[in-house]
């Protein structure tokens, strides 16, 4: 299911938060989201979810307009892992995780047996099937982001949001997550939109790039395309810099480093960053 | 992802999931004793002491199987059938309704804390009493029926006023609330005030501490089809709950109309309390504790947490109205039963909550 956003601006009262934003996700893309705290990603996934109404344009997918939807159809195209996740009473996680067929179950209903050998084996996918009977309360926000994402996924939906997952997850866990969303994507054909904060994840595990600042898109198309020396420090920050590993794979890492100890990073010339540029084009896709 | 799962192994985990259903059924257990414990203490105890052989040929004679069993004294059977079966089925219905509807509160506020009278049904119903003890007591329902109607407006109050809001989260529900009761509060005091001290306030006083010793089979009428609907009608659409109490927008995206699905809960609850309230007044704590028991023996999923708060409550305040029938020889308000026997536990939650495996926390 593709996901379209067409000329949409929106705002809490009478604030504007975004302004004339376009984009297009195929179905089976990774999309990232990325830009500053404050610059209205968030704000932008609450409307593609039909949260917040948008004060002008539309979000579609697959032609359906969303904004026109009852809560249960959305549930069934969307589905949204949050940025963290609390609930005053102690549910395990596998009745947190059941919570994600309600747009499926009757209202006068509960998940039946079929429903939960199916969250159990999404449990098993995710790698969290020993967390079942542990309350979600107790668990470390690493790995409550994980039981948010298996109860997204237990949804079931063609569209996914998820806003920073990687927020509270270690090193090897974020590659982990975004490994386990790129075979999700490929297995399920689900188009998915990530909001990252870290580059070199958009760079590994992206299709294509929406960047934002102060609510209006600066610069949005595939990865290679997007993901420029000069883009990421108008949107990102002045203190970045683009670079190649030794293996030919492109990294981003700060221009220079204020009171650090150690060898400071050399700032390259011109050339090189567009014929690394190339090169990247070839490795990446 | 297969083998290299991303968190630890827990090799317990199997293990504890048997243990979580040997405790539900022995708390399924627990709860159908101390419901069968409760009634034959409350049918047997009282000020006129009926034994249990009294109760069983009272039961058989009523059943018109006189052959049985000798048939009792007149007496006894008038004491028996109408002046404490109804106090027990009302009081047994009152804490059924209260308790369920307390359960419903606090999930739908996302607050272990919560209490049923959060969005002002106690306040409204307070002061719909006195006014008729005031103004109307030559009519026969008036105290019942105006109880009941201001409940129901302080409610439909604080949901008008938070509805002018534009944010449509459940803590503004709450502010309306005590807005609502603050407001209801003043009115019963200007009331009480201006009442005659030597009849009409001591009137009010003791409605507000609320007793079953007005229950009747005429109140039973009214109050136990509102209460048996209302617990039925929750107990079906229980597991919805659960997605209540999480956060509005992740129940939103799950597929859950938040705001009509509050809107139904608040209204079953509303109409289960007010009718409850107006027949006996106010009874403290019981919609706070009795789900806190029930979540402690059966979990925190609805579909089991509303049926066994049902029950435990029912239970609980039938015991607790024989105590105060049946303690002292003049009869003690009810509220001060509950109160005595339900404080205590509650600090005794707030102090243990880690052991509950909840946090107990104010505010959202």
């Amino acid at each position: 299911m593709s996901l379209v956003i067409e000329n949409l601006s929106a705002g809490y009262g009478k604030v504007p938060v975004l302004k004339d934003i376009n984009l297009h996700v195929e179905q089976g893309r990774i999309c990232a989201l990325m830009g500053r705290n404050g610059s209205g990603k968030t704000t932008l996934m609450r409307c593609i979810n039909a949260i917040l109404k948008p004060v002008q344009g539309r979000v579609s997918a697959s032609g359906r307009e969303i904004a026109g939807l009852r809560r249960i159809e959305i549930a069934r195209m969307i589905s949204v892992v949050p940025q963290s996740s609390h609930t005053a009473f102690p549910f395990s996680c596998l009745e947190m995780i059941l919570m994600g067929s309600a747009a499926r179950v009757k209202a006068w209903s509960a998940p039946g047996r079929e429903e939960l050998h199916k969250a159990l084996q999404i449990m098993g996918e995710v790698g969290i099937q020993h967390l079942g009977t542990r309350p979600f309360n107790q668990l470390s926000g690493g790995e409550k982001q994980l039981v948010m994402l298996a109860r997204a996924l237990f949804q079931d939906a063609p569209i996914m949001l998820l806003d920073e997952p990687n927020a509270h997850l270690d090193f090897s866990n974020q590659h982990k997550m975004m490994g386990l969303m790129r075979e999700v994507v490929k297995k399920r054909g689900v188009t998915a939109l990530i909001t990252l904060h870290d580059p070199n994840l958009t760079l590994y595990y992206c299709d294509q790039v929406l960047m934002i600042k102060n609510g209006r898109a600066i610069a949005e198309g595939p990865t290679s395309a997007v993901m420029k020396e000069q883009t990421l420090r108008q949107v990102l920050g002045e203190n970045i810099q683009t670079d190649f590993t030794r293996g030919g794979l492109q990294v981003v890492t700060p221009r220079h480093r204020r009171g650090a100890t150690g060898p400071t990073p050399k700032t390259k010339d011109k050339e090189a960053d567009s014929c690394g540029a190339t090169i990247v084009n070839g490795v990446v896709s | 992802m297969g083998p290299d799962s991303i968190v630890s192994e827990n090799p317990v985990g199997r293990s504890r999931s048997a243990r979580g259903f040997v405790m539900r059924n022995r708390g399924w257990l627990f709860l159908v004793l101390f419901f069968v414990a409760s009634l034959a203490v409350s049918l047997c105890v009282g000020r006129y002491r009926i034994g249990p052989a009294g109760v069983a040929q009272l039961i058989f004679s009523g059943l018109g199987l006189d052959g049985v069993m000798r048939a009792p004294a007149q007496e006894t059977q008038l004491i028996f059938w109408n002046i404490r079966l109804p106090r027990i089925i009302m009081s047994f219905a009152v804490g059924c309704g209260i308790s369920s509807a307390g359960a419903v509160f606090q999930a739908l506020f996302r607050n272990p804390l919560a209490a049923p009278d959060i969005l002002g049904v106690t306040a409204g119903a307070c002061f719909g009493a006195a006014m008729a003890i005031m103004f109307f007591t030559h009519l026969t329902l008036a105290i019942q029926g105006s109880a009941f109607v201001f409940g129901v407006i302080a409610v439909s109050l604080a949901y008008l006023l938070a509805s002018r809001s534009w944010d449509r989260s459940a803590a503004v529900l709450v502010i309306s609330g005590i807005v609502v009761s603050a407001f209801f509060q003043a009115g019963l005091s200007i009331l009480m005030y201006v009442a005659n001290p030597y009849d009409q306030l001591a009137q009010i006083i003791f409605w507000i501490m609320g007793s079953f010793h007005v229950a009747s089979w005429a109140k039973v009428q009214t109050t136990l089809p509102v209460v048996v609907a209302g617990t039925i009608l929750l107990s079906v659409f229980s597991w919805r709950l659960n997605l209540m109490t999480q956060n509005e927008e992740e129940a939103l995206s799950l597929g859950i109309d938040v705001f009509r699905w509050r809107m139904f809960y608040v209204v079953t609850s509303t109409l289960m309390v007010a009718i409850s309230v107006a027949a006996v007044g106010t009874i403290a704590w019981i919609g706070l504790i009795i789900p806190h028991i029930a979540r402690y023996l059966v979990g925190p999923d609805h579909r089991r947490l509303i049926p066994v708060t049902a029950l435990l409550g029912g239970s609980f305040l039938m015991l607790m109205d024989t105590f105060a029938r049946s303690v002292l020889a003049s009869e003690i308000p009810i509220s001060i039963i509950t109160s005595i026997f339900g404080a205590p536990f509650l600090g005794y939650l707030v102090i243990n909550s880690g052991s509950m495996g909840e946090k107990s926390e104010l505010g959202n």
